[in-house]
């Protein structure tokens, strides 16, 4: 679970906090261009590095400070609770901060800083390194390339190594926004790493269930619920190293059977939220950001969907999901509801509670009205 | 489709903000495998809303389908008859599946011992789903026990079925 997350000097978000610790679930609203999606890319940036990008240029441009204020380090800051069941620390702590000095083309890491339970495990200022001592390992000190991350390159000792203990959950976060047309169900591997769009999904659900193979009986129960004539979910080989997902449907009229793509946009939605819905009981717990997941469902769908997500995460992990659905609004209370405002495009987001805003009457209509600032 | 309608369901018709969210910390202890066969309703706006709104809409649906139940969340204000006249609007023939659950006064009288609405729809939704009394008990709610004990004959099995 995030217990601190805080961005500066990044698109719109300039000394901000989200407000989200002890909350295994929360909705982020707010107009267009208030800063909801923003916060997923902000995430996607530290997920990014997890998964092993450590070019400062892939990671973040120029174009990513806020108002383009070159003289203000852009900074990331990252502190979760990986729960009591883990064994080692449970607290840890990410820095990154860029600078954008006169004459350069691209970003460099001003400062980098990882610690577990408040110890540091490696600290970094512009190219010097220090990795703290651990176990029989002695401190070290090496210089790395300012254009270069360092937590993807440092190497772990083990898979209790609280570095790859991090990483490997940074890496698992699920950061969606999907785009049902862009997802085909093909799949040429197995991750467990989907990407923002899911144009990987076929490789997902390959990987979830070579990893957890009890996972289908969650995906199939789910989507049973919401498509009862579902017979079977297939994911054949269909080449040397490819493989497509196909779905059977059934009742006493007959059979028929689609490939993936083929299902509506809702359909492939309901998959997406089947695999989140087992991975993290079988794999997790994670984080998931979803942004919008309201989109491309019915409107009796949206609420079950939503619940179905917030429920997956109460007993560990954490769902942020962004909506302005009214439907969606309604599925979460004052307590988990922030708003993200914006005076104007030359003024950063601010984050508030719903319960600290005067709001009279339906806070989806208020919303409507644009009477919700 | 909304809540599984060919199944027993039951529809949650609360009387304003703090009453949805109540039931919203019910919802989210349903299983999962059985969360559609709950749905909450939007708000109604007030006490009298609920029973208009169920008059006008919800009693006609509930004839042409015997799979539905519903609750209804009013507030009592402190006045115990608004129970009464509320439960002299529903029609006798469909008392069986019609529930009205309320604090004494409001749910808001609730928070400084049980916490959020959610955490107190939670406390709910474990009670009914062990059987128990549980935050039955506590003086605002003791008034609801004998809806709650028809609750649970009826809506418990639906919701919280024996493993």
């Amino acid at each position: 679970m995030i217990r601190r997350f805080y961005v500066h000097n990044f698109r719109c978000l300039e000394n901000f906090e989200l407000p989200i610790s002890g909350q295994p679930s929360v909705l982020l609203i707010g107009k267009n261009g208030a800063g909801k999606t923003t916060i997923g890319y902000a995430l996607e940036i530290l997920q990014k590095i997890a998964r092993g990008t450590n070019r400062v240029g892939d990671l973040v441009r120029p174009s990513d400070l806020a108002r383009g204020r070159a003289d203000v380090p852009m900074r990331f800051e990252i502190e979760v609770d990986l729960g009591p069941a883990l064994i080692g620390p449970t607290i840890y702590s990410y820095t990154i901060a860029f600078e954008f000095p006169e004459g350069f083309k691209e970003l460099r890491v001003l400062e980098e800083r990882l610690t577990a339970d408040g110890n540091p495990i490696f600290t970094r200022k512009v190219a010097q390194v220090s990795l703290a001592r651990t176990g029989q390992a002695k401190e070290a000190n090496f210089v790395i390339d300012w254009h270069l991350v360092a937590l993807p390159i440092i190497h772990q000792q083990s898979r209790d190594d609280p570095l790859f203990v991090f990483k490997q959950w940074l890496a698992r976060m699920l950061i969606l926004q999907p785009i049902p047309s862009l997802i085909s169900g093909e799949s040429k591997g197995e991750t467990l790493e989907p990407d923002h769009y899911l144009t990987n999904l076929g490789e997902w659900f390959t990987g979830v269930l070579a990893h957890a193979p009890a996972a289908y009986a969650t995906i199939d129960e789910y989507l049973r619920l919401l498509m009862p004539d579902l017979k079977d979910i297939q994911n054949p080989a269909v080449g040397s190293d490819t493989r497509n997902l196909v779905f059977q449907f059934s009742n006493e009229q007959g059979s028929v059977t689609f490939p993936f793509k083929a299902l509506s946009d809702g359909e492939k939605c309901f998959m997406i939220c089947a695999l989140v819905l087992a991975a993290t009981r079988v794999l997790g717990p994670w984080v998931c950001f979803w942004d919008e997941p309201d989109n491309y469902l019915a409107p009796s769908e949206v609420g079950h969907f939503v619940m179905a997500l917030r429920t997956a995460f109460q007993s560990g992990g954490q769902f942020i999901a962004t909506s302005n659905n009214p439907e969606a609004i309604r599925r979460f209370s004052e307590e988990n509801t922030l708003l993200l405002h914006r005076n104007s495009h030359l003024e950063p987001t601010v984050v508030r509670r719903i319960d600290e805003l005067q709001i009279s009457g339906d806070l989806g209509d208020a919303l409507v009205r644009g009477d919700v600032e | 489709m909304g809540a599984n309608k060919s199944r027993p369901h039951v529809l949650v018709l609360p009387e304003d903000k703090a009453n949805l969210q109540v039931a919203n910390g019910f919802h989210l202890e349903v299983p999962w495998n059985r969360q559609r066969q709950m749905q909450v309703l939007r708000e109604a706006g007030g006490w009298n809303q609920v029973i208009e709104l169920f008059e006008s809409v919800h009693a006609t649906e509930m004839h042409r389908n015997d799979n539905r139940f519903m609750v209804l969340l009013i507030d009592l204000d402190g006045r115990p008859e608004r129970l009464a006249n509320a439960r002299a609007r529903i029609p006798e023939n469909l008392n069986q599946r019609v529930f009205i659950l309320g604090a004494w006064t409001e749910p808001e009288a609730l928070r400084p011992e049980l916490g959020t609405y959610e955490a107190i729809g939670a406390a709910m939704a474990r009670s009914c789903r062990e059987g128990a009394d549980g935050i039955w008990q506590h003086h605002l709610l003791h008034h609801n026990m004998h809806e709650v004990e028809r609750l649970l004959e009826r809506v418990r099995p639906i919701l919280f079925p024996p493993n």
